[in-house]
């Protein structure tokens, strides 16, 4: 499904910040990425998340070689995947529940169930009084929450999620993960970057961890 | 997704909402632009129609030689009538001229009445049928008649129509030309505007695009915000021109009448109202297509 290979990435004329990346996500696997801060973690999820072009080597993506595959073809790709960004990236001027509805709302969905259902994930991560309230508004906890149900909203085929509990209390952390946990059994394929050691612990999943732009796997599941 | 989908026009304007500065100094730069435009075109129209009315005046006299032959006139009458588009033809005796100059002029130069014989020959004053080639059709059949034997000269006021005609293509001509230019400013104006508004909104878009959304979902709101742009530049000038219109119907009308026989001042024409408000759609679509292609091309290379 997701395989990388010999990947190395640079940021223009600098030092490269992923060497010789080598791994295979097969569809419906479960996995953390772990690394101290400035091992690349972002780096390599911005690749998965066809936000970056690597500087070598060869990604596949549901079946695409990303070097061949036309641009065209990206937004189509893209919609396979749900994003959480470490720093939420919600729209201002949308209201919680305008932010979660914009994967589906691209996507061309009838508004009416689109609405409806972003509303039942905004419950679902507590968020039902909420619906309403613009980014401004919202705690820290609160916005993830708020990134996390857009992430999912799509069911996408690749999760990817970076530091999604960070800003949230254990027991709404765990509540997340248990929603992870149910998309992963549907089928999507889950790639959560974190440094929490205790969601390692609570969740069956394969290990990879980034030192200096070097990928090894701790365990593999 | 219909290019006039609710999301996209919901979209639209919430882009406009929250870069209503920006969008009104567009308007407001687009409408000045089609205002001066529209004055022109006003302008033209009024001389225009002044132009079509002094058309409809406009007779060939045919003065003939004192010592034209009977055949030579007979000839020429039968030239006259062989011509389909010559309406009517009136025959006035050297004698019926030289009466009707007395009475015009008589009370006015002592001149007039101290000459003892008759300076005026024999004429014709032919009308010819109305239609858009009538001024061609005078110009044609004076041609053709004034070389004729025993025609002294023929006269239809052919050196200041000439001067209006030419005139009227300078002014056309001064129109497009000022036209384009105020054209592609415009459409930089737009653009411009349209391209700031893509830079205060580049977070939004990179989101977007990592949503997954396409480039025609990106555009679509960015065109329609440029056409709104240039739409209501454009109608608000028709209306500030319609002002102007009022204000000299008001105020000038009955000076214009008297001095240009009857003129009544018109405002544009439907062709020019529809074109101008086509060029407003015309100059935001190019305005914004051009920024937000340069944007997006420029993203994708990134």
């Amino acid at each position: 499904m997701i395989r990388f290979e010999n990947v190395g990435m640079r940021y223009g004329m600098g030092p490269e910040v992923l060497r010789d990346i080598n791994f295979h996500l097969r569809p419906g696997s479960f996995h953390f990425l772990t690394g101290p801060s400035g091992a690349g973690k972002s780096s390599l999820l911005k690749l998965m998340y066809l936000m970056s072009r690597p500087s070598r080597g060869l990604i596949t993506m549901f079946g695409h070689n990303m070097a061949t595959t036309p641009r065209r073809k990206l937004p189509a790709l893209r919609r396979r995947i749900g994003v959480v960004f470490q720093d939420f990236h919600l729209l201002d001027h949308l209201s919680a529940i305008d932010n979660v509805a914009l994967p589906l709302r691209i996507t061309g969905f009838n508004d009416e169930k689109v609405v409806e259902h972003a509303g039942e994930l905004l419950k679902w991560v507590g968020l039902a009084e909420r619906l309403q309230a613009r980014p401004a508004t919202l705690s820290g906890g609160e916005k993830q929450r708020v990134a996390i149900a857009r992430a999912v909203i799509g069911r996408p085929s690749l999760l990817v999620a970076d530091e999604p509990t960070g800003n949230v209390d254990p027991a709404m952390g765990s509540r997340l993960m248990h929603l992870f946990q149910e998309m992963n059994k549907l089928g999507t394929t889950v790639v959560i970057a974190t440094h929490d050691v205790t969601l390692l612990k609570d969740v069956e999943a394969s290990v990879m961890a980034l030192e200096n732009g070097r990928l090894s796997f701790l365990s593999r599941r | 997704m219909n290019l006039f989908s609710f999301d996209f026009i919901k979209t639209t304007f919430s882009n406009i909402k929250s870069n209503k500065q920006l969008f009104s100094l567009s308007v407001a730069t687009n409408f000045i632009a089609f205002t001066v435009l529209g004055i022109f075109f006003l302008l033209f129209v009024n001389l225009d129609i002044l132009f079509s009315s002094w058309d409809k005046h406009i007779q060939l006299i045919v003065y003939l030689d004192d010592k034209i032959s009977n055949p030579n006139k007979k000839k020429i009458e039968l030239l006259f009538n062989s011509n389909d588009k010559i309406d009517s033809i009136f025959f006035v005796s050297r004698d019926q001229a030289w009466e009707s100059f007395r009475g015009k002029f008589s009370s006015k130069s002592n001149f007039v009445t101290s000459l003892n014989f008759n300076p005026l020959p024999d004429s014709y004053t032919l009308r010819f049928a109305s239609g858009p080639d009538r001024l061609k059709n005078i110009r044609d059949f004076s041609e053709k008649i004034k070389n004729e034997n025993g025609v002294e000269s023929v006269e239809y006021g052919e050196k200041w129509i000439s001067r209006f005609e030419q005139f009227m293509i300078f002014l056309r001509g001064f129109i497009l030309v000022f036209g384009v230019v105020l054209f592609s400013g415009m459409i930089l104006i737009i653009s411009n505007t349209i391209k700031l508004s893509i830079y205060s909104r580049k977070d939004e878009i990179d989101l977007m695009t990592l949503l997954g959304a396409t480039h025609q979902y990106i555009k679509v709101p960015l065109l329609l915000e440029g056409i709104l742009q240039g739409v209501s530049g454009s109608l608000l000038a028709l209306v500030s021109v319609k002002l102007i219109h009022l204000y000299i119907v008001f105020w000038f009308q009955g000076s214009l009448e008297s001095v240009f026989r009857g003129l009544e001042f018109q405002y544009l024409t439907k062709p020019i109202i529809f074109s101008v408000i086509s060029t407003g759609i015309i100059v935001g679509v190019l305005g914004s297509s051009i920024s937000a292609n340069q944007f997006l091309h420029r993203h994708n290379s990134e």
